[in-house]
């Protein structure tokens, strides 16, 4: 039987449960599990507490990382973590007691009492504290990777939130090894693509990774993907900077984000959190009784979702309604019906409507929390706008500034700032300004924020100064025509769709479908194509190497990876002019499938935009990530430290 | 089915981690019923669903909301189909971490050989290759026998260029090998093995070790910022008091240079800590918490003024020297200002925070003066509900008069709409306006003065258009 490429990303699923029974049934005796509440959600993804019984485990607990749980003399603990030091020293620190108490008997590696499964990877200094908090040989290590995890048609996650805190801010590769594995298990899934593009260090640093692990065996099947495009994400903080205009987008803005589940919690969500309580307008927030809900951003769970996802926000929140007004009537229906055909409608058809009504409910009561959160959508719009096309930097600083003192976002108006750092460039003198009123409005422990997003290149660096002679030359006002990185590779890849000197944006002119004008940039109202989806879709439009190689001319840090050679996209245009004629070009792709992954956390107005080149072109693309984050989360990552 | 989806999984979960610690065998989820219960008919699961289902349970999960779709599809899509036999065991076994257990079923010869091999890699002559490809893997693999500096260093080397987190591992195992001296000369050479260490001490919280490495390596204006960091998360205040002292005094006199913007923050730091100490925060403590932004602080200091026409300068919670101190921008100044004075309903005080005297001539009258869109103000303080008098003094001072005129329509200020309406000459739509209100209320009889005066004046400025 021919198992479909959806098929296949789904079976994930089973090869971690594969995975998760060979470290559960590796350890013998009655067990109890003691989970890390950030785990809980993805593990969900993974298996049931049924399936888990089945395994052998009794109990299921939270971890507290304030008490540890006591153990009965007859029960082995399990607890599962996240491969991160602090958590884990924690941990380590909460079992040190035992170390002292119970001298362990036995040194036999099967009949140890206690567990801890790092999550996805047992680093190799996890042994060495082990060892320097007197734990060996009670304690035993595992380590359990669940890989892609299927969120959404088209849509996969790893579920690690924090790689995009140590790889870009920290400059700490540790959790790269468990994202090439994963990488490599999707090989083995769907075969070895024709081609690999990397856009990026960690990008190209994850293929040579692939490449140490070894050898994977041939996959039975043919391969599905034609080409891989694997990006760091700063080769693209634009898209995940601006406010999209999508439905999943909006929402992922607002409310908090857990393994392809968001929370509808009006007291508490993100926008509101993220603002100085005492400068509110109203004089607290409408106490919410009403309990906080879920929807799960699955097709194939919620219907409304799945028609509404990828739709302009207006659309979606309007098509909503229109659903919630029809769903009424159809109820009402009820009250014209005589008994018999009461009987029959209640039995059949009312359960289904109910649960459409509730889902419906959720959604309309959701928009209208976006509604009420975004406030003057059109003047962040117009914002934005104006800093992706620089438009009168000055304005835009007070303008901002301006924002910081009357609707002062945590995160939010930082992210701003870094759009038109970004964009426009900040000079360090204007970040101080900036960064002076950010610390008064949320307190001066926040200092440390400027360095981190500097690391990132997402502010300016600040320089000490230095009292000498040269300063005097380096202050005359020299006029700087000098454009950022991003303007330069966003106008040589034609990303910027707003300013007028693109006289037609670049998507659907050669895709042999002249009757669709409109182009993936309606993610952020018609400003900006996302990079990855443009990638991908001159990856489907080009028809030999040389056309690519002139498309992504200039492009510093992309790779092309074909069979076991690297090259730029020029050199292997040139190779393949000079060589004789058995090498064939990889291009036109003749396998329409794509897989993007973002090396940093994916954002939907992304995948929204992929998914729209897809449909054009007739291809598919799958898109995955680490996580999946909206820009405030982006920012919030450098608060972390 | 809907309530089953409300309380899936919160629910349980506050229970668990209660069960967690009372121990109460009552309160104890006891997993093992739950498959019993989940095949044993939908009346029992409704009752109970809440009580045992962390995950949901594959029998109802295809009923409702969870994993349904894809637990459903998967159970007619075996393992096999997927990825082979081979591929499988391989993954199998890369999870596994050690790596020595012995494979069942060898010949006695080969397993003599395999020993051989490892005794000679363990005790001898260490094997690079293979011990980076076991760190890459996530295996555990000794280091001890790397003894020559050359061979730690090459054993970096290696790491170093696969990435990932043996790089840390064989950090901390040459720190432990190595002197100090060798061991930073190391990590001079590598910047990328630096930042590693530096990750790894921050994660760890060992503070001191962290700032210490990062003067070492000329990181002054990072180490000052932690130094900053540290101080700030003492709970103790005076020690806190004299840890922001010390940095303060060090940072100006160091002489590698000063960013003017943590100079300033540590000063204000300083300054605040000090202020709190003189001036104890009373009231609103519920609503900024231990740790006081600046401007909650300076919120709080405009609850207690109680002097708005001539600020006591020498008090130093009052705002205006509170907000000098802080560095406080005009702009928020004004903001905070506004809202506090907003919320207690005193608005004859915004008056006072609105003057300027223009600084070129003292002895014109004071001058209202704004630091932020005006508009922005209106706004605000229609939220809070302020009177229609006060709304309407703040859109006088609105220049822009079809501006004005949605503005006002939208806080519902009549008589600043008829201002607008006036200026704009709208003698029509004040006529409808007029027919509108109220009879004989105060708005209506300013309508009619408007459109008299506008009736009147009319002539007068044509007039004086054509004289000019």
């Amino acid at each position: 039987m021919e198992v479909t490429l959806e098929k296949k990303l789904q079976g994930f699923q089973l090869v971690a449960q594969e995975k998760l029974q060979a470290i559960l049934c590796s350890i013998p005796g009655k067990k109890e599990l003691i989970l890390e509440p950030e785990l809980i959600k993805p593990l969900e993804h993974v298996c049931t507490a049924s399936w888990l019984k089945l395994k052998g485990i009794q109990r299921i607990y939270k971890h507290d990382a304030k008490q540890r749980l006591p153990r009965a003399a007859d029960l082995v603990h399990i607890y599962m973590i996240r491969s991160l030091l602090g958590p884990y020293q924690t941990l380590l620190r909460q079992l040190q007691p035992v170390a002292t108490n119970e001298p362990s008997e036995s040194t036999d590696l099967a009949l140890r009492m206690f567990h801890i499964i790092c999550v996805p990877n047992c680093y190799a200094y996890f042994h060495a504290l082990l060892e320097q908090a007197g734990l060996w040989g009670v304690v035993q290590l595992h380590h359990y990777n669940w890989d892609f995890i299927y969120l959404d048609q088209g849509v996969l996650s790893l579920e690690l939130p924090n790689l995009y805190e140590g790889l870009y801010l920290q400059g700490n590769s540790s959790v790269l090894p468990a994202v090439a594995t994963s990488l490599r298990l999707l090989q083995m899934i769907c075969g070895k693509p024709t081609v690999t593009i990397t856009f990026g260090n960690h990008s190209a640093q994850l293929l040579q990774l692939m490449k140490a692990l070894g050898k994977v065996p041939q996959p039975q099947n043919p391969p599905d993907f034609g080409a891989w495009l694997i990006i760091d994400r700063d080769k693209d903080y634009t898209s995940t900077l601006l406010t999209p205009a999508i439905y999943a987008g909006l929402l992922l803005e607002v409310f908090q984000l857990r393994a392809g589940e968001i929370i509808i919690d009006n007291a508490n969500n993100k926008i509101r959190n993220q603002k100085v309580q005492l400068l509110q307008g109203k004089t607290s927030p409408p106490p919410n009784a009403v309990k906080p809900s879920c929807i799960r951003l699955n097709s194939d769970c919620d219907e409304i979702y799945g028609d509404n996802r990828y739709k302009h926000f207006a659309q979606a929140s309007s098509l909503v309604r229109a659903q919630v007004k029809a769903l009424g009537l159809e109820l009402q229906k009820l009250n014209d019906m005589q008994l018999e055909e009461m009987h029959d409608y209640v039995a059949r058809k009312l359960p289904k409507l109910t649960e459409l009504k509730a889902k419906v409910l959720r959604h309309l009561n959701a928009s209208e929390i976006v509604i009420q959160m975004l406030g003057n959508f059109r003047r962040l719009q117009t914002l934005e706008e104006d800093i992706l096309n620089n438009v009168s930097r000055k304005r835009l600083l007070t303008e901002i500034d301006e924002l910081l003192t009357t609707d002062g976002q945590r995160y939010n108006t930082l992210r701003l700032l870094c759009l038109l750092h970004l964009c426009a460039g900040v000079a360090p003198e204007e970040l101080q300004s900036f960064a002076r009123n950010y610390c008064n409005m949320f307190g001066h422990r926040e200092l440390c924020v400027f360095q981190q997003l500097a690391q990132a290149g997402l502010l300016p660096v600040l320089v000490p100064e230095r009292k000498s002679s040269a300063k005097l030359l380096s202050n005359l006002p020299l006029p700087k025509f000098q454009q950022t990185e991003f303007q330069a590779n966003a106008n040589r890849l034609k990303l910027l769709t707003s300013c007028a000197d693109v006289e037609q944006p670049a998507c659907g002119s050669s895709s042999g479908h002249p009757a669709i004008k409109s182009c993936p940039s309606f993610v952020f109202n018609g400003m900006y194509i996302p990079l990855a989806a443009q990638l991908c879709s001159m990856l489907l439009n080009v028809n030999s190497a040389e056309q690519l190689a002139a498309k992504l001319a200039m492009i510093e840090g992309l790779q092309l990876h074909v069979g076991a050679e690297s090259n730029t996209p020029k050199a292997y245009a040139a190779q393949l002019k000079m060589a004789s004629t058995e090498t064939t070009d990889v291009f036109p792709l003749r396998l329409r499938n794509l897989f993007v992954f973002v090396v940093g956390g994916a954002n939907y107005a992304e995948i929204a935009a992929c998914d729209f080149v897809a449909k054009l072109t007739g291809a598919k693309i799958t898109v995955a990530s680490d996580t999946l984050l909206a820009g405030s989360d982006l920012i919030a990552a450098a608060f972390n430290s | 089915m809907e309530s089953q989806f409300d309380n899936t999984d919160e629910n349980y979960w506050n229970r668990s981690s209660r069960a967690a610690f009372s121990f109460d065998d009552e309160d104890d989820v006891d997993l093992g019923d739950a498959g019993v219960r989940g095949s044993s008919g939908h009346a029992s699961q409704n009752s109970k669903w809440d009580n045992n289902s962390i995950f949901n349970d594959d029998t109802i999960s295809e009923a409702s909301f969870d994993n349904s779709a894809a637990l459903g599809t998967l159970n007619h899509l075996s393992i096999k189909a997927i990825l082979s036999d081979e591929a499988l065991s391989l993954v199998l076994q890369e999870q596994t971490l050690d790596d020595h257990v012995m494979p069942k079923g060898v010949t006695p010869e080969e397993e003599l050989k395999l020993l051989r091999r490892q005794i000679q890699s363990t005790l001898y002559s260490p094997n690079l290759e293979a011990t980076a490809q076991k760190l890459l893997h996530g295996k555990v693999a000794p280091l001890e026998m790397f003894k020559s500096l050359l061979e730690k260093r090459q054993l970096l080397d290696m790491v170093l260029a696969n990435g990932g987190d043996a790089i840390i591992g064989v950090l901390l195992f040459l720190k432990r090998t190595l002197n100090t001296t060798q061991f930073h000369n190391i990590l001079q050479q590598r910047p990328k093995a630096l930042e590693h260490y530096l990750s790894y001490l921050r994660q760890s919280g060992d503070v001191s070790h962290y700032i210490d490495i990062l003067q070492r390596f000329g990181r002054h204006q990072e180490a000052a910022l932690r130094q900053f960091q540290a101080a700030m998360t003492c709970s103790e205040l005076t020690t806190r008091k004299q840890q922001l002292q010390r940095l303060v005094d060090a940072y100006a006199s160091a002489g590698v240079g000063v960013i003017s913007l943590y100079e300033q923050v540590f000063h204000a730091a300083l300054k605040l800590q000090l202020v709190k100490e003189k001036e104890p925060v009373t009231g609103l403590a519920q609503q900024i918490g231990d740790e006081p932004t600046p401007i909650e602080f300076l919120y709080v200091c405009c609850t207690q003024n109680k002097n708005w026409k001539e600020q006591d300068m020498l008090k130093l919670s009052s705002p205006q020297r509170f907000a000098a101190d802080q560095e406080i921008s005009p702009a928020q100044y004004e903001w905070t200002a506004l809202n506090e004075r907003a919320h207690a309903q005193a608005y004859a005080d915004l008056e006072c925070i609105f003057e300027r005297v223009s600084g070129w001539n003292p002895l014109k009258t004071k001058q209202f003066h704004i630091s932020f869109d005006l508009s922005l103000a209106v706004q605000r303080l229609f939220e809070l509900q302020a009177p229609a008098t006060v709304l309407q003094l703040f859109l006088s001072k609105m220049s822009n008069s079809p501006e004005k005129l949605a503005l006002a329509q939208r806080v519902k200020c009549i008589k600043a709409v008829i201002d607008a309406m006036v200026s704009l000459k709208q003698q029509q739509e004040l006529q409808q306006l007029k027919e509108t209100l109220p009879e004989r209320s105060e708005e209506q009889f300013y309508c009619e003065n408007a459109l008299k005066l506008l009736q009147s004046k009319r002539w007068t400025t044509d007039n004086i258009k054509l004289k000019l």
